[in-house]
């Protein structure tokens, strides 16, 4: 085989072709993935607007801030892994997937921060922990944070999916040949990118109501 | 199987456990996939025919209501989930459709190994549900009944059936992005077979519906696991919620079902007629158009649950639009039969009989989508005999078909036509015996999910019990005599039925990578009125007797 | 324009698209912070594809454009039952 992966491709160009597509297919689906929970959200939001408005006060606008530009940053760094692939630096390269994965756990690390202080003030509605909420209408506001929980941890097992993903990928990095680390790097980079739009709608929906 | 005449072929390529276990061949992965599905819908069968004799009388004297909760329940996760929703894609799907676009082998041949381990990693975890005690919630999982009441293994039926989706995902992906690169030369969108056409609907509604029942169920476990209530009423959820996001997969899933279930008829009968497809534009497109409408009707399920008047209305009306597509198919198939040099070959029995059984219970779909009617049989008998006359009678029926019309394309051998043609009467006969007596059941207003009855039904349900127990030997008999010409069956030739199709101008069975050469396409698919292919037709009689 | 020119033009207009969502939402503008957020979050999403995701080609537009189709299905059909 003239340097193809899989033996149902004559040329590496068709092969990648077939992987991006694959890729934007599977972007696609975890897209449907976050639209049924976001769209849970929606409607909990519209039957129980000013609750959610006020409960989303009760989380950290610094911290959540911070971490969208983490991300951001991240997704950043990882365009640039793509762009030292192309170029061949493969130095470079390294260096910038080792700072997106460590962008990445940085976030991690943050929102454990914010995870924690939530549970200190008595706002995780997790695991029979106390639920201590002083503003109007606990009940729905213990829905909202309910959701909070749900749509954060999901989103952190897909950050955590992609950190061990390029942490394989730095680890095997000198048993790769050029080709493939280039399919590698798009691959994971597509993911990454999808990971930080998905935050980018999360900041919003759940941070900023009417502040 | 592995003697000198599979030298050179697929099967060939080493025996052992490993060389299977291990294998990238996408016709191998078809057939871990075929024997894992086969177990799995004996499995699921078997409780059905439990079921069954439990209802023959209408006292409780077999089960007690709580085991028949969970006998209906796991019937309904195993067969939908690990049978249906794989069942053609995953097997004949795999095997062919590399063969059908003249590829080598699918874009991501690791992938669709890989899809095949976690199912069998998700199943194990439907599998301990039910030795461990079952789940009672139905297959639907309805919520709050799922999530704050019932009392079973809900969060590991739940998740095995979540791992399950990422491998539907998997081969959805595989399939759509070998569709779109791997085609062989000539073979244009419009030159290929009805059956690749199905697949690629099929897919795009597996990568497009199974992330929101993942969505869905990922809510019930951290519901049960993790007292996150997203769906508790108590905090202000909205257990229809639930519904919507169940069905917005499973009213696509039952199209994932039958659609690849529509190609193989499409293959069969223009090969059994002589005749190239009625209105092959129509045919392709409509399986299109199925797979789109599918996903705009799924609140006909949710008529009486609480749903608003007004969505009701747009649903119903767009449930009578979703059969549309459905028909086209079925006027097309027909008029392929006209003036066709018809015979009645094995697989096109079964072809005829999903015909019949496909539109019988399409129309019932019928009565099902219109509102006001629904609110009459709703949960009753008539739902359930509606959807087994699509999923078993239409579905299982066309699995059947092209078991039997590729199994020779499969192993290289030929079964025994006479006990196909006995086979495949008795399931037809068994099946309306046992589905016929529900929708009279319905209409008069048993509803379903319990385990007795009025004595007034036990007419009708003794009736339906006595055709499962015909149905079942007519299920069973293939597992014999399919599974005898395995080993002792008359070698096949490369194209049996004398059909068109890329996958028959291979050997059989396929070389390792499927074509000595690689096709070049230069005719319309069906091809049955061009020159060259009125050779003699195959009669298994006769190769038995020069053998 | 270089590349790296464009990567860092787009990174810099993410950072500056967050500050706006942020700011925006220490504004009383009615019931129009929703929208506001989630129109900027549609342009950072829409950066993020062009520039770093490089969503050029017919298949990847058609995988994009199949999702979106499915995501207003789901919502719209959910939500006129409300």
């Amino acid at each position: 085989m003239s340097g193809t992966e899989s033996i149902a491709f004559d040329t590496p160009q068709r092969e990648r072709r077939a992987d991006n597509f694959a890729m934007w297919v599977f972007i696609g689906s975890e897209a449907m993935l976050f639209g049924a929970i976001f769209l849970v959200f929606l409607v909990a939001h519209i039957d129980f607007g000013p609750a959610f408005a006020a409960a989303s006060k009760h989380l950290s606008l610094p911290l959540g801030t911070f971490n969208t530009a983490v991300l951001i940053t991240s997704s950043f760094t990882m365009a640039l892994a793509h762009r030292f692939t192309l170029q061949r630096r493969w130095h470079a390269t390294v260096w910038a997937l080792a700072a997106t994965s460590a962008l990445g756990v940085c976030f991690l690390v943050v929102k454990g921060i914010e995870y924690g202080k939530e549970i200190s003030e008595g706002l995780a509605p997790v695991l029979d922990l106390p639920f201590r909420y002083a503003g109007p209408d606990p009940v729905h506001a213990q829905l909202f944070f309910g959701l909070y929980f749900a749509m954060t941890s999901l989103h952190a097992l897909h950050l955590i999916g992609g950190i061990v993903v390029i942490a394989g990928m730095i680890a095997l990095w000198r048993r790769c040949s050029p080709a493939n680390r280039l399919r590698r790097v798009v691959a994971v980079g597509l993911y990454w990118h999808f990971v930080d739009v998905i935050w980018v709608f999360m900041f919003p929906v759940l941070y900023l109501i009417n502040r | 199987m592995s003697n000198a005449a599979m030298q050179g072929t697929y099967l060939g390529e080493g025996s052992g456990l490993r060389a299977w276990l291990l294998t990238t061949d996408h016709k191998r992965v078809a057939w871990l996939y075929l024997v894992s599905l086969t177990a799995f819908f004996f499995l699921g069968g078997a409780m059905a025919v439990l079921m069954r004799i439990e209802l023959a009388t209408p006292a409780g004297d077999l089960v007690s209501d709580d085991v028949y909760n969970r006998l209906f329940s796991l019937h309904g996760i195993i067969m939908v989930w690990f049978f249906l929703v794989p069942s053609i894609p995953a097997t004949m799907g795999n095997f062919l459709l590399p063969l059908m676009i003249g590829a080598r082998d699918l874009a991501f041949p690791r992938l669709n190994l890989a899809s095949w381990y976690v199912f069998i990693f998700g199943s194990l975890f439907a599998l301990f549900a039910v030795a461990a005690g079952g789940v009672d919630t139905g297959w639907t999982f309805y919520t709050p009944l799922s999530t704050l009441y019932a009392n079973g293994f809900v969060s590991t039926a739940a998740f095995g059936v979540f791992i399950v989706g990422f491998s539907t995902i998997m081969t959805g992906i595989n399939f759509i992005v070998s569709v779109h690169t791997l085609r062989a030369p000539g073979l244009t969108w419009f030159r290929l077979p009805i059956f690749v056409w199905t697949l690629y609907a099929t897919s795009l509604v597996m990568v497009l519906a199974t992330p929101v029942l993942a969505a869905s169920l990922i809510l019930i476990v951290l519901e049960r696991v993790f007292g996150i209530g997203i769906f508790n009423p108590d905090l202000g959820g909205d257990p229809l919620l639930f519904q919507h996001l169940f069905w917005f997969y499973s009213h696509p899933a039952v199209y994932i079902m039958i659609l690849p279930g529509m190609g193989v008829v499409s293959e069969v009968l223009p090969c059994f007629s002589r005749r190239p497809l009625f209105g092959y534009k129509a045919v392709a497109m409509s399986s299109m158009a199925i797979a789109v409408f599918g996903f705009l009707v799924w609140g006909h399920h949710m008529f009486v649950s609480g749903q608003s008047a007004y969505a009701g209305v747009v649903f119903s009306f767009l449930s009578f639009c979703v059969a549309i597509p459905s028909a086209i198919k079925v006027f097309n198939w027909s008029l392929t039969l006209r003036k066709g040099e018809i015979s009645f070959e094995t697989p096109m029995l079964y072809a005829l009989f999903f015909l019949a059984l496909f539109t019988f219970g399409g129309l019932a779909g019928l009565f099902l989508a219109a509102l006001a009617v629904d609110v009459h049989v709703h949960d009753t008998y008539f739902v359930i005999a509606h959807f087994h006359y699509i999923m078993v009678g239409g579905m299982v029926t066309a699995y059947m078909a092209g078991l039997h019309f590729w199994w020779p394309k499969l192993t290289g051998r030929m079964y025994s036509e006479i006990a196909g043609r006995i086979a495949a009467t008795v399931t037809f006969v068994g099946f309306n015996l046992t589905f016929f007596p529900q929708y009279v059941l319905g209409f008069d207003g048993m509803p379903r999910r319990y385990h007795t009855y009025p004595p007034e039904f036990q007419f009708w349900n003794v009736l339906s019990s006595g055709g499962a127990v015909v149905l079942a030997i007519g299920y069973l008999m293939p597992l014999f005599y399919l599974g005898w010409s395995l080993f002792r069956g008359a070698r096949a030739p490369d194209n049996p039925w004398n059909a068109t199709g890329l996958e028959w101008q291979t050997s059989s069975p396929p070389p390792p990578h499927n074509f000595e050469t690689m096709p070049i396409v230069t005719r319309p698919a069906y091809a049955y009125d061009m020159k060259g292919l009125e050779h003699e037709r195959f009669s298994p009689h006769r190769e038995e007797a020069a053998r | 324009m270089s590349e790296l020119r464009k990567l860092t033009f787009g990174y810099l207009g993410l950072l500056a698209l967050l500050a706006l969502t942020v700011a925006s939402s220490f504004l009383d503008l009615g019931g129009f912070n929703v929208a506001l957020n989630l129109a900027i979050a549609a342009a950072k999403a829409v950066l993020i594809a062009l520039l770093f995701m490089h969503l050029t080609g017919t298949l990847p537009r058609l995988a994009v454009a199949a999702a979106g189709l499915w995501l207003v299905i789901l919502f719209g059909l959910t939500l006129i039952g409300r």
